[in-house]
């Protein structure tokens, strides 16, 4: 049998190769992907309108949608899609082609409405209820008034073209996810100033996570890191917000302000979050899709309904009664509502109004359902953007401020332009060590087949562990390319073990080869064994900032010590053996 | 050949002076960090990403006049612990480091800029800040995560031996490493960082290795005499710390990034004792408790 059939018909060998195939599949290298990939879709956007859905969370990079060409100007680089969008205009469409539709944007404009510090005059129509004596008696009848009332002067002024809502990136050449280290950005992370429990501390992150939304930073990760692996007892809770490309002072304020939740009708505060609300229905008997109203077909797509119902306290009923008294009504489509909205503020920011029905006018209910609306292209998207903008709103109404108060205790802000250098200086890195390494090989064995299958082994584990990483969903940051670095450079050592073991002319009388092989994965297990001992402390210490290089590092020894060195001890034996 | 059977022979007869040089490297250790300890209140000195504080790395080519660049700082926050690092690649300047304590993002910022000895480009720079509350819990629970690492590597080597007195050599062994590593980086001026706790914990893993080569070939064979089958596992070992040795002093030598940086210096100063400690100190007393125990077998 000829060497190299032998060597491919080895199971060990086979199993490597399985391996590294599945490493590849998982990887999808794509070296010369050109375009733009799309991060996320700001809500309510032009891109958004135009039918571009936000990629699912945790998707694999090369999955997401690529644009390929805006009106026919082929995008390749993120300076391109700039360069493009610079040069568009108020009030045209644009056609988005990607990997796998065409869309029509309808760019919008962008004003800056401003308060003067001078008032105008403004003629209002009201209707108030009055009593009057009709036929002799006294019947309340509704009056329809003019007012004048005063406001304060605005202007309106045209600033430019409103954002697409596209958050993008250069398309990926693979799915391996680059850690904030390596493609730049900002990372913060949180500790509750008291002791919080599970649930509190799940509702901090959704509202957190609530609020960077509302700001329209969309691409973010909000992870609950703890120092101390949950059975052995509380140790320190985090939170971590990883935010690619945000400056750092605008998410550092966003996160650290406890915030603030208040509904108004017109002026008037009618509750705020938190206190005002004692019970916000979660579960599906009064929360959900509106039965009476469910999803139905507009304009270039579908629209949902959603309600729930909450509870103010007595307090805020009478307040809302109060300030709903002196309203009117107004036939919609959709029915009997009042002239104003009750609308939603985030630390001072609209972030929702809803309509309030016509028979709640001046009753001090403490029941109210709360409604809105989810659209979608389809049917399907629409229903879920419906709920999650009903999750989004019952987060608020529940949270409203944070319920403790929140430290900054780590702010990182990590610029582009050294991530991008560390990447290829990494690659550059390693093939210096990997050839360090078979040169040392060479020199000691003065066999080029030995320094030959050392680096065939180490490529292949890197690859294992890089296509290990793409599928489970690790970043590849820094301290992850020290621990692979770490990782091959004991595969080479067993794989010295390994050879001297198997080759050695005094252990030739030691028994067959298997026997032989035996002896030298004594060595590696305990080896082994004690490098991963020593990692699994640390993937806990240090509030999960060192998870990286352990979980690498043991990941690597793992697939070695299972894949690589079997598949190594079979090479040496085929190549070299009796 | 000559040199070389003249050092073996030196490396047979005179094991127990070479094992008495390495005590002694011990003990210096030891001796060192106690009096870093007793003068400062520290083992080693910490970077800011273990005791809290702001890292400004901003990238360039050009040399700009450190000396000059640290007293304007420094003048301009006279409360804020200033140090300046220059990070090369390969000994080309790639990126200037400052670390400082005790001041605040802005405040480091603006004084850079009017120092004007250094430019501070938009976008650019990598500013990373850490509490310092949030830095002491970190090293407490780093140095417990070394604690715990130091206790399951010593009962797995105990399982792998089930052998009281050779495991503890080992376990002796890798603490020297560590001791006398923490000692280097120490004399070296270095500062440690959270990258640097993680490559001790690494060296943990990687000075073990070739002891229990050398502890498995010594108890568990029986071809040849003890001091063939030293020699025997010494060329395997050596073999693998150099090519460790040479590719983790590569990559520290080329790499860009100051995490990486650390973590091989770490483990290139953590080899070379780790030769000493595995081929002289473990060596010398495996060799010498197998000795006095088959001179007491002999004389039952």
């Amino acid at each position: 049998m000829g060497k190299t059939k032998q060597l491919f018909t080895n199971w060990r060998i086979i199993i490597l190769i399985i391996f590294l195939i599945f490493a590849v599949i998982s990887i999808r290298p794509a070296f010369f992907n050109e375009g733009v990939t799309i991060k996320a879709v700001l809500k309510n956007s032009s891109a958004a309108l135009a039918g571009i859905e936000n990629p699912a969370p945790g998707s694999s990079p090369m999955s997401k949608e690529v644009i390929i060409s805006m009106n026919n100007v082929p995008i390749n680089t993120v300076a391109d899609y700039y360069g493009f969008v610079d040069s568009l205009d108020v009030n045209r469409t644009v056609r988005v082609k990607t990997n796998r539709n065409s869309y029509t944007l309808l760019t919008r404009p962008e004003y800056l409405i401003e308060e003067l510090n001078e008032t105008e005059q403004k003629i209002v129509q009201e209707t108030e209820q009055v009593n009057e004596t009709i036929n002799g008696t006294i019947q309340s009848i509704n009056k329809t008034v003019n007012k004048t009332i005063t406001v304060p002067k605005t202007k309106k002024t045209l600033i430019g073209m409103q954002d697409l809502g596209l958050s993008i990136m250069q398309a990926p050449t693979s799915n391996i996810r680059k850690g904030l280290d390596l493609q730049g950005g900002t990372r913060v992370l949180l500790q509750p100033a008291e002791k919080v429990d599970d649930d509190m501390m799940a509702t901090i992150m959704d509202n957190l996570q609530e609020r960077l939304n509302v700001y329209g930073l969309t691409d973010v990760i909000v992870k609950e890191i703890r120092d101390k692996p949950k059975i052995l007892g509380e140790g320190n809770k985090y939170i971590l917000v990883e935010i690619a490309g945000a400056t750092e002072e605008e998410v550092k304020d966003l996160l650290a302000k406890q915030g603030k939740f208040e509904a108004k009708i017109g002026d008037i505060q009618v509750f705020k979050g938190g206190q005002d609300i004692t019970y916000v229905c979660r579960t599906a008997e009064c929360s959900g899709i509106d039965p009476n109203r469910g999803c139905g077909k507009i304009e270039g797509g579908y629209a949902c309904s959603f309600m729930f119902s909450i509870s103010l306290t007595p307090e805020a009923a009478q307040k809302q009664a109060d300030a709903t008294r002196p309203l009117t009504i107004e036939h919609l489509e959709q029915g009997e509502y009042l002239s104003k909205k009750l609308e939603l503020f985030l630390d001072d920011k609209k972030v929702d109004q809803l309509n309030i029905a016509a028979d709640l006018q001046g009753r001090a209910v403490t029941e109210i359902a709360i409604s809105g609306s989810g659209a979608g292209v389809s049917e399907q998207e629409a229903m879920i953007n419906a709920l999650q903008s009903m999750k989004r709103l019952q987060t608020i109404l529940i949270t409203g401020s944070l319920p403790v108060k929140i430290n900054v205790v780590k702010t990182d802000n990590i610029s582009p332009v050294l991530g991008k250098e560390f990447v290829n200086n990494a690659l550059l890195v390693g093939i210096i060590s990997i050839l360090s390494v078979a040169v040392v090989i060479f020199i000691r064995y003065r066999h080029l087949k030995v320094a030959l299958s050392m680096i065939v082994i180490s490529l292949s584990e890197i690859i294992m562990l890089l296509g290990f990483a793409a599928l489970v969903g690790w970043n590849i940051d820094l301290a992850a390319i020290a621990g692979i670095i770490i990782a091959v450079g004991t595969g080479v050592d067993d794989q010295v073990v390994i050879t001297d073991e198997t080759l050695k002319k005094e252990a030739m009388q030691y028994g067959g080869f298997a026997q032989r092989l035996k002896r030298a994965f004594f060595i590696i297990m305990a080896a082994y064994f004690t490098t991963v001992v020593a990692m699994v402390p640390l993937v806990f210490a240090g509030a999960g900032l060192l998870k990286g290089f352990a979980l690498t590092t043991i990941a690597g020894v793992t697939i070695g010590v299972f894949i690589t060195r079997p598949a190594y001890g079979s090479i040496i034996k085929i190549l070299l053996g009796e | 050949m000559g040199i070389k059977a003249k050092l073996l022979d030196i490396y047979d007869k005179r094991y127990k002076g070479l094992m008495i040089f390495t005590i002694v490297l011990l003990f210096l250790a030891v001796g060192l960090l106690g009096y870093n300890y007793a003068t400062t209140g520290e083992f080693v000195k910490q970077g800011v990403s273990l005791k809290g504080g702001i890292t400004l790395t901003i990238p360039t080519d050009t040399e700009p006049d450190i000396t000059a660049l640290k007293k304007d700082m420094q003048s301009q926050l006279p409360k804020a612990d200033i140090e300046i690092r220059r990070l090369t690649e390969a000994g080309l300047l790639k990126s200037i480091i400052i670390e400082a304590s005790d001041t605040t993002e802005d405040d480091l910022k603006n004084a850079v800029i009017a120092s004007k000895l250094i430019e501070l480009k938009e976008d650019e720079y990598t500013i990373e800040s850490m509490g310092s509350t949030l830095g002491a819990s970190f090293f407490k629970q780093t140095i417990i995560a070394v604690i715990l690492a130091f206790l399951s590597m010593g009962i797995v080597v105990l399982i792998t031996f089930r052998s009281l007195v050779p495991s503890l050599f080992v376990i002796l062994a890798a603490t020297s490493d560590i001791l006398c590593t923490l000692a280097a980086v120490s004399l070296l001026g270095m500062k440690l960082t959270t990258a640097g706790v993680a490559a001790f914990l690494m060296l943990i893993g990687y000075s073990v290795d070739t002891d229990i080569l050398l502890t498995t070939r010594v108890l568990k064979r029986k071809e040849g005499t003890i001091f063939e089958r030293i020699v025997g596992s010494m060329k395997t070992g050596m073999t693998m710390s150099i090519t460790s040795f040479i590719a983790a002093l590569l990559a520290y030598i080329f790499t860009s990034s100051d995490v990486i940086k650390q973590i091989m210096i770490i483990i290139v100063i953590g080899l070379f004792f780790d030769m000493l400690n595995t081929w002289i100190q473990n060596t010398g007393i495996l060799r010498w408790h197998l000795e006095r125990k088959a001179k007491k077998h002999g004389q039952n």
